[in-house]
Formats: C-alpha cells, sequence, structure tokens
C-alpha cells in the first residue's frame, strides 16, 4: 500500500537519504533503526511531502504528489518530534485540529462524526480528564499522548511515528504500541511505521525492520535478520551489547 | 460565561465606548444629544429641541469619524497583529516586522520631500504612496526571503523584515536630514494623528477593513493549526505555504491602509492581540473578531487622551497608545496571574 522508489532528498544541495526502496504491506508495523542522523526523519518528511524529494512515493497506488494536501491527510498522519507550542489551546482543542482535513467551513462545528471519534481517542489514549487543560501545560508524556491523539483522529491509513515513545513511561509507551498493533489490524488498509530506538519494543511489536545508515538502507526484512546487522552500523561494541542485553532478557544476565 | 457571550459582551462595551469618545472633548456634549445627532444625520430623524446646532457639525464632521476612523484602524492593526503573531509563531512578531511602517514612512516621505501630487488623487496622494510603498515593502521583503529560502521559513522572513526595516529607515533618515526643512512634517506625519481625516479616510479605511478581514476571517481555522508550526499545519491537511502567503498580504494591506491613512502606530498591533487572547483564548474564530474590538478600543482610547489631556493643544497619538497601553500589559502579565500566557509550552 505504501511504495517507495528510488527515492532521494535532503536539504540544499545534499542529499540527505540516497536510493531509498521499500514497500510497506497492509496491516504491518514496520520499525525504522539507524543512528542520530541517519535520515529517519528525513525520510518521514518525505513520505509525508513535507520536504521536496526525487523518486517516487505510491499510496494506493497514486503519487503522493497528486494528492491535495487534505486528501494527502487522510492517507498519511505524522507524529514528528516535538512541536513548539506557543499559545493556550487545550489539549481538547489541540487534538480537534487534527480532524481539519474533514472540516467543511471556516466556522462549521464538529461534525457528529468528528466528535466521536475525537472522545473515542481521548479514551483510548486516557486523556479524558486532561481535555480542559492547556496543552503547555501538562506533562511531557500526556503532551506526546495529545499529538499521538491529534494523528489518531486524523484517521489517515499509514501513521508514521517519529519516536513515539519519547517522554513516555513505561507503561504508556507498551500501552501505545498495543493500541497501533491493534488499530493497524481492525481495518485492512492500515499500517504503522515508527522509529524506535528500544530492540525490545521493536521486537515485541514490529514484525519487519529496516536499518538506515548514512541515509541509506542499510537492511530490510524479518526484525530479528535485521537486529543481526546492526554492529555495522552503530559498531562493534554498541551492536554486541543491544544483541547481549536483548539475549539476557531472555536467559537471564550471567553476572 | 460562554466565549461568545463575552465577545457580544465585548462588542457592547467598545460601542459604549465610541459613543463616550464622540460625546468628549473640549466642549462637552451629553452622551444623549451625541447619539441624537447621530441618528439625525444617519437616519434623517428632525434634530431634538435643545441641541445647539453649531454641534451638529462638532459631533459628525469632527468627532465621529475621528473615533470611527481610529476604530477601524486599530481593529485593522490588531487583527494583523494576531494573524503576524500565529503565522510566524512569535508572541513577539507584529506586522511592523513586515516591514509595511517602514516602506509606508518612506514612501510618505519622498512625498512630502517632493511636494509631488497625483492629478486625480490631490491630497490623497500621500496615503497612497504610504500604502504602495509599504505594500511593496512586503513584496521585496517575501521575494528576498524566498530566494534565499525556498521553504519562506519564519526566521528567515523575521531576518529578513529587520534588515530591510532598518534599511529604509537608514533611507528615509538620510533623506530627512538632508531635506530637513521637511524633517517636521515627516515626523509629525510619523506620529500618527486622526485629527482632520474627514469622512472620506473613515470610508477608505472600512473599505480595507471588510476586504481585509474577510480574506483573514476564512482562514481561522488554518491559524489554528498554523501557530502549531508548519510541518504540523501541513500533515494535518493545511496548505500551509499558500495560505500563509495569502495571510501576509491580507495582513500587509491590513496595516498598510491603517498605517498610510493614520501614521505609524506602534504597540497596538503588539499588545491588544495579547489582551484578546486573554478574554477568548487562542482560538481564532473568536480571537481575531475579539482582537479587532480590543484594537480598536485601545486606539479610540489613546486618541481621546491625546486631544483632551493638554487641550487645545494634541499629544502623538502613537506615544499616547504606548503611555497607556505599556502598563496595561505590564499588568496583564503580572498582576492578573498568569493562566494562559503565551510561554506556555517553555
Amino acid at each position: 500500500m505504501l511504495e517507495i522508489k528510488n527515492l532521494y532528498c535532503g536539504y540544499g544541495s545534499k542529499d540527505v537519504i540516497r536510493e531509498i526502496n521499500l514497500t510497506v504491506e497492509s496491516g504491518e508495523i514496520l520499525c525504522v533503526l539507524g543512528p542520530n542522523g541517519s535520515g529517519k526523519s528525513t525520510l518521514f518528511k518525505a513520505i509525508g511531502r513535507l520536504i521536496e524529494f526525487r523518486g517516487s512515493v505510491r499510496v494506493d497506488g497514486r503519487e503522493t504528489a497528486e494528492f491535495s494536501r487534505k486528501e494527502l491527510a487522510k492517507k498519511i498522519g505524522l507524529l514528528g518530534q516535538h512541536s513548539p507550542l506557543y499559545f493556550p489551546y487545550t489539549v481538547y482543542d489541540t487534538v480537534a485540529m487534527g480532524r481539519y482535513a474533514y472540516s467543511r467551513g471556516p466556522f462549521s462545528p464538529l461534525s457528529p462524526e468528528c466528535r466521536d471519534i475525537i472522545e473515542e481517542t481521548l479514551a483510548v489514549l486516557e486523556l479524558d480528564g486532561e481535555r480542559g487543560a492547556l496543552a503547555g501545560e501538562v506533562s511531557g508524556g500526556c503532551l506526546q499522548r495529545v499529538f499521538l491523539a491529534r494523528v489518531l483522529v486524523q484517521d489517515p491509513k499509514i501513521i508514521l511515528l517519529d519516536e513515539p515513545t519519547n517522554h513516555l513511561d513505561l507503561k504508556h509507551q507498551i500501552r501505545l504500541l498495543e493500541h497501533l498493533k491493534n488499530w493497524a489490524a481492525k481495518v485492512p488498509g492500515r499500517a504503522v511505521i515508527a522509529v524506535l530506538h528500544d530492540l525490545n519494543l521493536a521486537r515485541a511489536f514490529a514484525r519487519r525492520a529496516v536499518l538506515l545508515s548514512n541515509g541509506r538502507l542499510a537492511a530490510c526484512g524479518q526484525a530479528e535478520e535485521v537486529f543481526a546487522d546492526l554492529a555495522d552500523v552503530y559498531g562493534m561494541d554498541v551492536g554486541r551489547f543491544m544483541l547481549e542485553s536483548l539475549e539476557n532478557w531472555k536467559t537471564g544476565p550471567s553476572v | 460565561m460562554k466565549t461568545s457571550a463575552r465577545l457580544a459582551l465585548c462588542a457592547a462595551v467598545s460601542l459604549a465606548l465610541c459613543a463616550a469618545a464622540a460625546s468628549l472633548g473640549s466642549s462637552l456634549i451629553g452622551p444623549g444629544d451625541t447619539l441624537r445627532i447621530i441618528a439625525h444625520k444617519l437616519f434623517g430623524m428632525g434634530l431634538a429641541e435643545g441641541i445647539d446646532p453649531k454641534n451638529v457639525p462638532i459631533v459628525w464632521l469632527l468627532r465621529l469619524p475621528r473615533v470611527l476612523l481610529a476604530f477601524i484602524a486599530g481593529g485593522c492593526l490588531s487583527i494583523s497583529g494576531a494573524v503576524t503573531q500565529s503565522v510566524l509563531q512569535n508572541p513577539l512578531a507584529s506586522p511592523h516586522i513586515l516591514g509595511v511602517s517602514s516602506g509606508a514612512s518612506l514612501g510618505a516621505g519622498i512625498i512630502i520631500i517632493s511636494g509631488f501630487s497625483l492629478p486625480l488623487f490631490g491630497s490623497l496622494t500621500l496615503p497612497l504612496a504610504g500604502f504602495v510603498f509599504g505594500l511593496g515593502a512586503v513584496f521585496v521583503i517575501a521575494a528576498f526571503s524566498s530566494a534565499i529560502d525556498k521553504a519562506l521559513s519564519n526566521n528567515t522572513v523575521i531576518l529578513c523584515g529587520m534588515v530591510f526595516s532598518l534599511f529604509t529607515g537608514a533611507l528615509l533618515t538620510t533623506l530627512s536630514a538632508v531635506f530637513s526643512d521637511d524633517l517636521k512634517r515627516i515626523v509629525l506625519w510619523q506620529m500618527g494623528s486622526f485629527a482632520m481625516k474627514g469622512w472620506l479616510y473613515v470610508k477608505l479605511m472600512l473599505v480595507f477593513c471588510i476586504a481585509g478581514t474577510a480574506g483573514i476571517l476564512r482562514h481561522a481555522r488554518e491559524l489554528d493549526i498554523m501557530s502549531f508550526g508548519d510541518e504540523q499545519a501541513k500533515s494535518t491537511g493545511v496548505e500551509a505555504d499558500k495560505v500563509r502567503k495569502r495571510l501576509l498580504v491580507f495582513t500587509a494591506a491590513l496595516t498598510g491602509a491603517a498605517v498610510s491613512l493614520s501614521g505609524v502606530i506602534g504597540f497596538v498591533d503588539l499588545i491588544a492581540p495579547h489582551a484578546a487572547r486573554n478574554i477568548t483564548g487562542p482560538g481564532h474564530r473568536f480571537l481575531l473578531p475579539m482582537a479587532f474590538l480590543s484594537g480598536g478600543s485601545l486606539l479610540v482610547l489613546a486618541d481621546l487622551a491625546a486631544r483632551t489631556v493638554i487641550s487645545p493643544s494634541e499629544l502623538p497619538v502613537g506615544a499616547v497608545t504606548a503611555l497607556i497601553g505599556a502598563p496595561f500589559f505590564a499588568w496583564l502579565y503580572f498582576w492578573r496571574g498568569r493562566n494562559g500566557t503565551s510561554d506556555a509550552g517553555n
């Protein structure tokens, strides 16, 4: 449902990501791994058409460049790294903005359908009690869920999550990923692509993974196969540490 | 109280303020008489007994147009300020950053120095030049910013605007130093005034006000989303680049009209939107109308003070705005609790 072919893009004249070929299937959770600066966020921005790129990105068989922004918002939702909050909107208003693509006129109130999906999402993400609070005054973890709720009410087919577990405690990390897994499985034609640095979480929730290194796809396939290549990208010591801690988790540490 | 009720209440207060301002001045005309004179002129009602006929032109030709011009210009400046702050995601931004005022000042300065007058426009040549130069400045800044930075990021716009404003300011300073005979007129123009402008100015201002405000209100929903940043806005479905350009044009037209018809009046565009945000919250559907009311009311008050405090002389209204505005702003932020302040994100 998402096909990326020969994707190049970057800032100015320098390509930050090069020659990316990737296909994401319906119902899938794909994990993106890679060191800082390897181009993960840039890849997401290109998929969401937030920056210019060369190559082809197709959603449901159509180039993203052919969509209007509103149409694209119904296909792809992006949870980026934190956005600034300069003005005191409430949690509810912030979440409700996710329904923009479905709004009619500038002054039309939210439709009953919009209100339902907002209520449902607030309940699932345990934001019910915070709806009247100012988005700038809730905790970092709560704010992360507010932005996630905004992406969910957008009701896209593909959700891109750039380090979604940032600022979240363990309970909310697991809740969030479980929720996304159910979300993707619930309706055919949905998929999630997430940057995760935690291999435990990656293995538990993603069947497939890709590994980015210096803007190129260093590995792509079953999560555990890709983990085997980590040492090539992160360095022997880090790779070994990551894999050993994964193993130790299973068998108990050999103090 | 519901936000819409608060807005309605503020509209009533603003209207009362305008009526009061029209009845106050060097010769006191009772508010009842003032309203009767206005009704007499507007609806052709017979002039009630006991009203001194010489008060009719004072209210109708001097005070009312002055109050209305102040109110509409203040409203336009304030709406422009609210839009600039949201679009540039900077609570300290004001349309001055876009170079409108400095461009308009340069245009007005050139006309004053050259004594040039367009055949059909006569005395309107001055505001026309101010408007054209003010709008021109915005386009130069926009073109320059997008040449440096294709994505037209906010920092680039702000930086280009500041550089360009300083440059045109320096040009005007140089010009007025060379042609020092006109210095006083240029400075007086820049200080801003609503005196002796008359109905023509009110009508001109109203045309720009309606067109610009309508163009901006259409994008109230996009403005909410864009205040979270471009990436958020685009991925939510907003054509952020297009909408931002359109909003900047409308903002420039509103500010350009206000500045060229009444002179450079600062501060109202910075603080009136903040006052409005405290009353309605940041949602633009209510914020924009509220900003219009708060900006209009502030300028009506400032102008009232400007013409009455040392009457029969007048104070420059721009200075009075800041004199009233600065303490008000301080009160708003330091004494009235800090809920809903702009640095909520930090």
